[in-house]
């Protein structure tokens, strides 16, 4: 792409300047694809955050209008069967969705980091256990091994959001504790950390202090990317039935309930599909761009 | 080998552990303990869970899986027309996805930073963010309602002709080639333009040789080497967006049977199509670690 603009770091460390001043260059310098997807992710965060608030109803309320009801003033995104306005489920699902996707990919990109630095810090029988264990969970197709864990999860909870969540982070998980071990592992060679460990520190206290700051950029990209991932899994699963459970405006479940309605008023289908892929291109597009600022690439999986 | 058996014991585990065991489901809740304490025995749902496991496994190498809980029916004889019926539509998919992926990446390659690729890239950023089940909700939009001009529903029988079978997956072919063109697509584009810039090609041009012959002889197998990781990548989408697609368009293959019986508790068929869906990405992974050997000169001396 043309747009590339490699950020010369000699440049910014010329004269001394505030960090908000070096944040401002290297906004005006980053690629075009980091603008726009921040502005995209800026928007829906704005919607997810302040959204219940203004929304004109509320995500459940039946017979707000007549149902299945075109676009109008009162209802922007006309009415389900139900006689539930569309627009305000749209607006109160991205409250949802992002939090979801968000505290998935959090505690995934956590729990594969803490197990993957760990892995390579130990090394020994420690790693051999968790990279076949890994190795296991990674051979299981992704979506499949979502769909079985809801299904282990058992009736009691699921549609809970939170079993979304955990479900989320498990899949990522095994994923990103390989990208840390490798990380880990270019860091574990270095003298500081053997240093550092002849210090007599612990290894919490290591992979805390000296593992984790080195593979930050590494690991930055990867939440990113996993971020980006999150709403889809969670679509998907929503669409398929094993997400959250009605009447959650989740997005993919919105999409499969009003599937069979598109005939008589589309855009309560083209409503949320359409805010769901301008969040997930949003979100590719800024992690592409951090990558770029960061020089890293992105590694596209699954 | 070992992965998969890693695999099988996971998938065991992760049935193992859905509260509420076959003979209820399989009965009912009011069914007598009796008739319960009966079906029971007759399961071996009373031996241990490691004499039900190698049973089990030991059954499955030998292409046996048990009998499906929902229809009485040996798994095996369930999952076959399925399998076929899944193979032919990948197969399909597969073909359609080579020049989808292939032709775009070369006209982008070849007009680099040119409007042409510019555009290319940009309808491709949205193939890659766009979800399988996201997709396929577009195309139904607009193929069966604005362009009726296809079937909604793919529900081919045992009856069907093989035009109607035809007709029948133009959609979910369209989806799944789609999806995972657009990943490699992008890559391939990136490695051409790679290769563009080595001498060996500067070589050939300056020897004189058509462009054509320089595309088709020297950059396009160099740079299809590290795509065929992608391909196998792409494997995993295959199987993970075949159940997404046969759901959608209500397709009687593999991975809607995966989701059905995940819906209804079937354990030996859930048993098999994850193990069957692990298997099949384990050993696409491994053809193309054998596929990027033949291609590449350099690792079949390791």
């Amino acid at each position: 792409m043309s747009t590339e603009i490699q950020i010369n770091s000699d440049q910014l460390e010329d004269a001394p300047i505030s960090r908000f001043e070096a944040l401002k260059r290297v906004l005006r310098q980053s690629p075009m694809s980091f603008r726009i997807g921040g502005a995209i992710m800026f928007v829906h965060v704005f919607i997810a955050i302040t959204g219940p608030f203004w929304a004109p109803y509320d995500q459940a309320t039946i017979f707000t209008g007549p149902p299945l009801m075109g676009m109008s003033w009162e209802h922007l995104f006309g009415t389900d069967m139900l006689g539930r306005d569309v627009f305000s489920r749209v607006i109160h699902g991205a409250h949802l969705v992002i939090i979801l996707s968000i505290s998935g990919s959090f505690l995934g990109v956590a729990l594969g980091t803490a197990l993957g630095l760990l892995s390579a810090y130990l090394r020994g029988w420690f790693d051999e256990v968790v990279m076949r264990l890994i190795e296991t969970l990674i051979s299981i197709p992704y979506l499949v091994l979502a769909l079985l864990l809801v299904t282990a999860a058992g009736p009691k909870y699921s549609g809970e959001p939170t079993l979304v969540v955990l479900v989320v982070a498990f899949v990522f998980a095994p994923r990103v504790t390989r990208l840390a071990r490798a990380a880990g592992l270019d860091v574990v060679m270095n003298d500081y950390v053997t240093i550092a460990r002849l210090r007599g520190e612990s290894a919490w206290s290591v992979i805390w202090r000296e593992l984790l700051p080195n593979a930050s950029g590494t690991l930055l990209v990867e939440f990113a990317l996993r971020t980006g991932y999150a709403p889809v899994l969670i679509g998907t699963l929503g669409f398929l039935g094993f997400g959250v459970a009605p009447p959650n405006p989740e997005w993919g479940l919105m999409i499969s309930e009003y599937r069979d309605l598109v005939l008589a008023s589309p855009v309560v289908v083209l409503a949320p599909a359409l805010m769901l892929a301008s969040l997930i291109i949003g979100l590719n597009m800024w992690t592409e761009g951090l990558a770029r600022i960061l020089g890293r690439s992105v590694r596209h999986e699954e | 080998m070992v992965t998969l058996l890693m695999v099988s014991v996971v998938v065991f585990a992760a049935i193992e552990i859905i509260p509420g065991d076959a003979a209820t489901r399989y009965l009912g809740r009011d069914a007598t303990p009796e008739a319960l304490e009966v079906l029971r025995e007759r399961m071996h749902l009373n031996d241990p869970a490691h004499e039900r496991y190698i049973k089990w496994i030991s059954g499955a190498v030998t292409g046996d899986f048990g009998t499906s809980l929902t229809s009485g029916r040996p798994v095996t004889e369930v999952l076959a027309p399925k399998i076929f019926n899944t193979v032919i539509l990948a197969t399909v998919a597969f073909l359609v996805y080579i020049p989808f992926s292939v032709v775009p990446a070369v006209f982008a390659a070849a007009n680099r930073d040119k409007l042409m690729d510019h555009m290319i890239s940009s309808i491709n950023l949205l193939a890659v963010s766009i979800p399988p089940f996201l997709l396929a909700t577009f195309l139904l939009i607009l193929f069966v309602i604005t362009f009726p001009i296809l079937p909604a529903i793919s529900a081919v029988t045992d009856e069907s002709t093989v035009g109607e079978f035809a007709i029948a997956i133009i959609l979910p072919v369209m989806t799944m080639a789609i999806v995972m063109a657009a990943h490699t697509m992008r890559m391939l584009r990136d490695n051409l333009i790679e290769v563009f810039d080595s001498d060996y090609i500067r070589m050939a041009e300056l020897k004189g040789m058509s462009k054509h012959r320089v595309l088709l002889r020297h950059a396009l197998p160099n740079a299809l080497g590290p795509s065929l990781h992608i391909t196998a990548l792409n494997i995993n989408f295959l199987v993970s967006g075949m159940v997404v697609v046969e759901k959608v368009f209500a397709f009687p293959g593999f991975g809607r049977e995966l989701v059905d019986a995940l819906l209804v508790e079937d354990q030996p068929v859930v048993q098999a199509t994850v193990l069957l869906a692990s298997m099949v990405y384990i050993f696409a992974n491994l053809a193309a670690d054998l596929g990027s050997m033949l291609l590449n000169p350099r690792l079949r001396e390791q």
